[in-house]
């Protein structure tokens, strides 16, 4: 099972690619299972989610604690051995921080052959400003885009030109390795190379 | 009395109380229940957390059947937010072990919070203060009986959209300090409700105000006048927790007039000994889950002694323990200091 995190800022896109990705894998035959902030967003039954458990809530107010981390562990541990999925794509609550993921997962890795695919972390051009420059927000900002490995710059139809570039130059300060993408998930672009990036990644 | 008579209670009393005790005592005041204890008395996990007698004998069974210092109420850490109208999902039929979770928020605006005037018979408070006294009734003056109530930051996390949360705090600090405020008003609340039904120390949980999510700078301006506020006004011993990433604000927290401070095992235990000084109780901070859970027995001793080596007070650890910690682990800590 390979694990695909989707993070990024609320209303920065993440259910919508999340949506596109899902189809689109399911289609070319890989069994997808999402494991989300939300349920009632996504088209996930009701009895799905109260086997698995499937939302990823955040109890700890920002802090992936034990409580969490130990939710998700057991959920990814119910997920492979009942449903056995291809592909888990978690996406965070807002807030969480991507390597913390990571870590919880611990021993179920080796457990359920789980392999990491990417961490991509959803950037909303249009609201760089804000993201880049309010007090209480770049810590959290920097915190996500520091643990991605794609940057997807999201939006890129709404936002003017200059505001992409001003995005891309930040964000890559911020992650030197990243790969970073233009995409946007209303018209499109860019989502088909996002989901070939999901599908060959190799951590 | 000598220091050999010392029982468990009031080892952990006069330990928070700055007084000279025996040896560390073992113990938490956060979240500690597992599953040997609830086969033992067939406890199905999910409704633990809903009924006050299952509650107080998973609670009062680490003692009895470990020694563990304590007996801890609540398990979970949604009593807050559920009393301020916050819905939570408890897992009923799911196969194995999760803990609940809330699943509707009740806040966008301050002026959608209102706190219950009968907080005492909110939620499942009730619940936690039956448990208290069950247990105070079980054990005595025996064993020390903790509880906890969740800080203001990460409460209004809870029951508000963290992002808007903090994206308010920026735009309209005047409105999030008033969400905070309210907050504070009714943690102090659960705290005395808390402390009236018999428990002996409380600790203040400010999970997610960590240097991940927030700069120092904004823990010291958005976050701390309130921890210090409630500090002041809860009863005491009272111990301040924050997790994960704490090492930038130590200082901070030891600032807002704690008892004790307690931290994870993200923190560097021996700097901030050092920055803080002999006089300030540390409490903290191995590793529950890769130590004491997912450990061997032989990895426990060996992780609890390097928190005493690096300056903490007490065998205590970074956070919750996680439910199914091994029988062998859970007794390779409580032998470690033998």
């Amino acid at each position: 099972m390979k694990l695909v995190q989707i993070a990024g800022y609320l209303g920065s896109g993440k259910t919508t690619l999340i949506l596109a990705i899902s189809k689109s894998l399911s289609e070319g035959g890989q069994k997808v299972a999402i494991l989300v902030n939300d349920v009632g967003e996504v088209p996930v039954d009701g009895k799905v989610m109260q086997e698995y458990g499937l939302e990823v809530k955040d109890i700890g107010g920002g802090c992936i604690c034990c409580q969490v981390a130990g939710n998700m562990r057991k959920t990814l541990g119910l997920l492979a051995k009942n449903y056995e999925p291809d592909i888990t794509i978690i996406e965070p609550t807002g807030i969480a921080v991507p390597n913390a993921i990571k870590e919880a997962v611990g021993p179920e890795v080796a457990k359920f052959q789980i392999t990491f695919g990417p961490t991509i972390v959803l950037f909303d051009t249009t609201r760089a400003e804000k993201f880049l420059t309010y007090e209480t927000l770049i810590r959290l900002v920097s915190t996500q885009l520091k643990d991605a490995d794609i940057i997807a710059l999201n939006k890129v139809d709404a936002a003017p030109e200059d505001k992409i570039e001003y995005s891309q130059e930040s964000v890559q300060d911020i992650n030197p390795d990243a790969k970073i993408m233009k995409l946007s998930s209303r018209t499109g672009q860019g989502v088909e190379e996002i989901i070939k990036a999901v599908r060959d990644f190799t951590a | 009395m000598s220091m050999k008579s010392l029982t468990p209670r009031e080892r952990v009393l006069k330990l928070l109380n700055g007084e000279k005790v025996d040896r560390p005592p073992i113990f938490s005041g956060m979240g500690n229940v597992i599953v040997p204890v609830l086969d033992k008395f067939d406890i199905v996990f999910s409704k633990v957390h809903r009924d006050a007698e299952l509650m107080a004998k998973a609670a009062a069974s680490m003692y009895r059947e470990f020694g563990y210092e304590c007996a801890v109420v609540p398990f979970d850490l949604g009593i807050e937010a559920e009393a301020l109208g916050a819905t939570m999902n408890f897992y009923d039929g799911v196969e194995g072990l999760l803990y609940p979770t809330m699943q509707e928020k009740c806040v966008k605006d301050v002026d959608d919070l209102v706190i219950p005037s009968d907080m005492a018979n909110a939620g499942r408070i009730p619940v936690v203060t039956e448990a208290i006294k069950a247990i105070r009734k079980d054990l005595g003056d025996e064993v020390a009986i903790g509880t906890y109530v969740i800080g203001p930051f990460t409460l209004a996390g809870q029951v508000k959209e963290l992002d808007d949360l903090l994206e308010e705090s920026f735009l309209e600090p005047d409105k999030t300090n008033l969400l905070l405020e309210k907050l504070s008003d009714a943690i102090i609340k659960v705290f005395h409700i808390y402390k009236d039904a018999g428990a002996d120390y409380f600790t203040l949980r400010e999970m997610g105000a960590t240097s991940d999510v927030l700069s120092p700078r904004s823990f010291k301006s958005l976050i701390k006048p309130h921890q210090r506020r409630i500090i002041s006004e809860m009863p005491r011993p009272a111990i301040l927790h924050i997790c994960g990433d704490t090492n930038s604000i130590v200082e901070d927290m030891a600032d807002c007039g704690a008892d004790a401070i307690s931290v994870d095992h993200k923190n560097c235990i021996t700097d901030t000994r050092e920055k803080l000084g002999p006089d300030v109780i540390i409490l903290g901070n191995f590793d529950p889950v890769k130590v004491l859970h997912q450990g061997k027995p032989e990895d426990v001793g060996p992780a609890m002694k390097a928190s005493l080596e690096g300056g903490a007070d007490a065998v205590w650890p970074g956070c919750d323990i996680w439910p199914e910690v091994p029988r062998e682990n859970m007794e390779a800590m409580m032998s470690a200091l033998k």
